[in-house]
């Protein structure tokens, strides 16, 4: 237990103390600071000049015959096209297409009757919404046009306009859109703490191999002492950068709140439920555990550098494996097919097929607690089971024994 | 005390690594493990230290089995290597640590040591900043930092020069003069002969001669005569097979009994132009050779 301490007191510091690892996550927390304070800098600039707004906004030409037509198109189409500077024209048809062409106005509506236009603009942008605000514009002038003639009153025909619908939504469940950002997130950011810890503890591993430190750790420390202080020295040390990246995600948001206007995303992200925060944590380290085992296990049978890579292989795509079934079904919408239900209990799947189950969906305890048991005790095996092939692996130089043989060494030892 | 291997056996898979092997070796004197490449000398040494475990036999001290919490080992293992980009006191502490040492402890017998080996201006130095010679002196001081109740040393002076070499054989007298079991594992016949007492020869993973060196020497029957002279062709003339060269150039006389001797002697001498004649006394290379050379052959 003193060993453990010492080996996993020297194995963070290795950590900590690594410009590239405290290089990194500064760099990271700086992203996050430019990134929460964005809304804060343009409203700086944006607050500047708000008198000449209009010189600048792209200019939009309105025509028609009848002048009286003209008259309220441009009315009604200057409030609906707040971001425009809305004009009337009375030039003919390649006045108007040349001034598009030229770049001084951005398109023009010709109103070829009552509700008919044709929209002319340069080039038509994927996202142009011009045309239906224009037609749902219309349309209301038509319809109230056709109420005042049949004998309402403007106040009457103005009422039923805008008659306004009031719902509520009881949700028994699970906002699924509300929690799938920070599911993804956390979805995520697993990812990439395991794939890139998980090497880091198999670099670590081999890096001693191969500079045959190996040969007196190995006679100076239990092989289960050396295992797990080196896993726990690497998911306390990945829990530092997190927090330290989190936390100053939060902290900046706090800072910057009133600018960010309560954007729902990023709000349910700052306000995870506490009992799921709870849940994310328990599969988080769980998983980050028993890939740090495995990574570290198998680096151990590795005699030269080059070819962790090609070793730790098969973990890597048992984890790819896990990931791609958890995003297809998260953004599938349906977290609870047959294939996250089965991995959800697959110790290797399940921190994050269950995680997103309980994240996106209703699970009963009882599921969750199983999860987590088989989990945690696979993880507890893997981690003895670890040390023994360590042992075994790290006296073994040479061409890489097959996973038979080791099987049968640890089996035997 | 008394660190005694008992019919140690070990097999790696199907592979037979250790067949019976046991020896005894003393406090207050060095003992000498020789055998070839892969005869089995680091496996023995591992199971001593509990690496692995021996598929059978004991490992005792005074007669009983080891006590690993409370016999400390130090080793100096032939594979040499710590880590390359770490400072040698942030390293020589962490393993001084593992030992059992407080943080405040190991880090003064770690300054005893680079004081001792002259390599105090490198303390706060990386690793891989020092000379081969130098990182080698480092990796000592893992093995006797903690001070250790047992030494091994497998090829201690591989790689040294001879100055390094000759403060190396002052610290391994100083550790015999402690009272501690010094364990040689080496090629390097004269440094075995220089310091070991007692010796044990592995050869295919059985222990092939074991004891006193000064017994073993003086057991070989004494029926050989080596003549030194500057005219040797008359005598190999004369003596005929019975007479061949050695590689020191001298006259190697074999004699066909003991008793011969002192007739042969007098011939000699009286006969030829002899500088020098003396009963052959095996050197260990010799019997290194004869006991491991032999061993291997028949396998």
């Amino acid at each position: 237990m003193k060993q453990f301490g010492k080996i996993l007191n020297f194995e963070l510091k290795n950590y900590l103390k690594n410009k590239a690892f405290v290089g990194v996550t500064l760099l990271l927390v700086a992203i996050i600071a430019v990134v929460m304070f964005f809304p804060r800098i343009t409203s700086l600039f944006e607050s500047g000049d708000p008198g000449d707004s209009t010189a600048d906004l792209p200019v939009l030409l309105v025509k028609a015959e009848d002048p009286a037509q003209a008259e309220m198109v441009h009315q009604t189409f200057a409030a609906a096209f707040v971001d425009y500077d809305v004009q009337v024209t009375d030039k003919d048809t390649s006045y108007i297409k040349d001034q598009i062409t030229s770049g001084n106005a951005e398109g023009a509506f010709v109103m070829t009757g009552p509700t008919s236009y044709t929209y002319y603009v340069n080039n038509l942008s994927m996202y142009d919404a011009n045309e239906a605000i224009a037609n749902e514009v219309l349309q209301r002038i038509y319809q109230m046009n056709a109420m005042i003639g049949s004998g309402m009153t403007p106040e009457q025909a103005g009422e039923v306009m805008n008659i306004q619908v009031t719902s509520q939504v009881e949700m028994l469940g699970k906002d699924q859109m509300q929690n799938f950002f920070y599911t993804y997130i956390m979805i995520f950011a697993l990812y990439m703490v395991i794939l890139l810890y998980g090497q880091m503890v198999a670099m670590n591993v081999a890096t001693e191999k191969s500079s045959r430190a190996m040969e007196v750790l190995i006679t100076s420390a239990k092989p289960t002492s050396m295992m797990f202080g080196k896993v726990l020295a690497s998911c306390i040390a990945g829990l530092v950068q997190l927090i330290a990246i989190f936390g100053s995600a939060l902290l900046f948001y706090n800072i910057n709140k009133e600018y960010w206007g309560g954007n729902e995303i990023v709000d349910s992200f700052f306000n995870i439920p506490p009992e799921l925060f709870g849940y994310m944590l328990v599969f988080f380290l769980l998983g980050f555990l028993i890939y740090a085992f495995l990574y570290g296990a198998i680096a151990s049978t590795v005699s030269k550098l080059e070819d962790i890579n090609t070793a730790v292989q098969p973990v890597t795509f048992l984890f790819l494996f896990g990931f791609m079934v958890v995003i297809f079904s998260m953004t599938s919408g349906n977290v609870d097919n047959l294939l996250m239900k089965v991995c959800s209990y697959i110790p290797f799947t399940s921190p994050m097929a269950m995680f997103t189950r309980v994240a996106m969906s209703t699970v009963p305890w009882h599921e969750i607690a199983i999860s987590i048991g088989v989990l945690a005790g696979t993880t507890v095996g893997i981690g003895f089971l670890a040390a023994k092939i360590y042992r075994t692996g790290v006296l073994l130089y040479g061409t890489r024994p097959k996973i038979g043989a080791i099987i049968k060494a640890v089996w035997k030892a | 005390m008394i660190l005694e291997l008992r019919n140690i056996e070990k097999s790696f898979g199907e592979k037979k690594v250790l067949t019976g092997v046991s020896f005894k070796a003393e406090g207050g004197k060095a003992f000498g493990l020789l055998g070839r490449n892969g005869a089995g000398k680091t496996t023995s040494i591992r199971i001593l230290m509990d690496v692995f475990p021996a598929n059978s036999g004991e490992v005792l001290i005074d007669g009983k089995p080891i006590n690993y919490n409370k016999v400390g080992i130090g080793y100096l293992p032939e594979e040499r290597g710590l880590y390359p980009k770490k400072t040698i006191i942030d390293q020589l502490t962490y393993f001084a640590e593992l030992k059992g040492m407080n943080h405040k402890a190991a880090v003064k017998a770690v300054d005893y040591w680079l004081e001792r080996l002259g390599m105090m201006e490198y303390r706060n130095k990386r690793l891989d900043t020092l000379s081969k010679g130098n990182q080698q002196k480092i990796q000592l001081v893992t093995a006797l930092a903690h001070d250790p109740d047992i030494v091994i040393l497998d090829e201690p002076f591989s790689g040294l020069d001879p100055v390094n070499a000759m403060l190396l054989k002052d610290v391994v007298k100083e550790q015999i003069g402690k009272g501690k079991i010094v364990l040689f594992s080496s090629h390097q016949m004269s440094y075995i002969e220089e310091f070991c007492d007692s010796i044990a020869i592995i050869n295919a993973g059985k222990v092939v001669l074991h004891g006193d060196l000064h017994d073993i020497k003086r057991n070989y029957p004494r029926d050989r005569l080596v003549v030194r002279t500057e005219s040797p062709d008359q005598i190999l003339a004369d003596f005929g097979a019975s007479c061949k060269t050695m590689e020191t150039g001298d006259l190697l006389i074999q004699l066909t009994s003991p008793e011969e001797k002192k007739y042969v002697m007098t011939r000699l001498v009286e006969h030829y132009d002899i500088d020098e004649v003396k009963v052959y006394e095996p050197s260990l290379n010799d019997i290194f050779v004869e006991y491991a050379g032999n061993a291997a052959a028949e396998g």
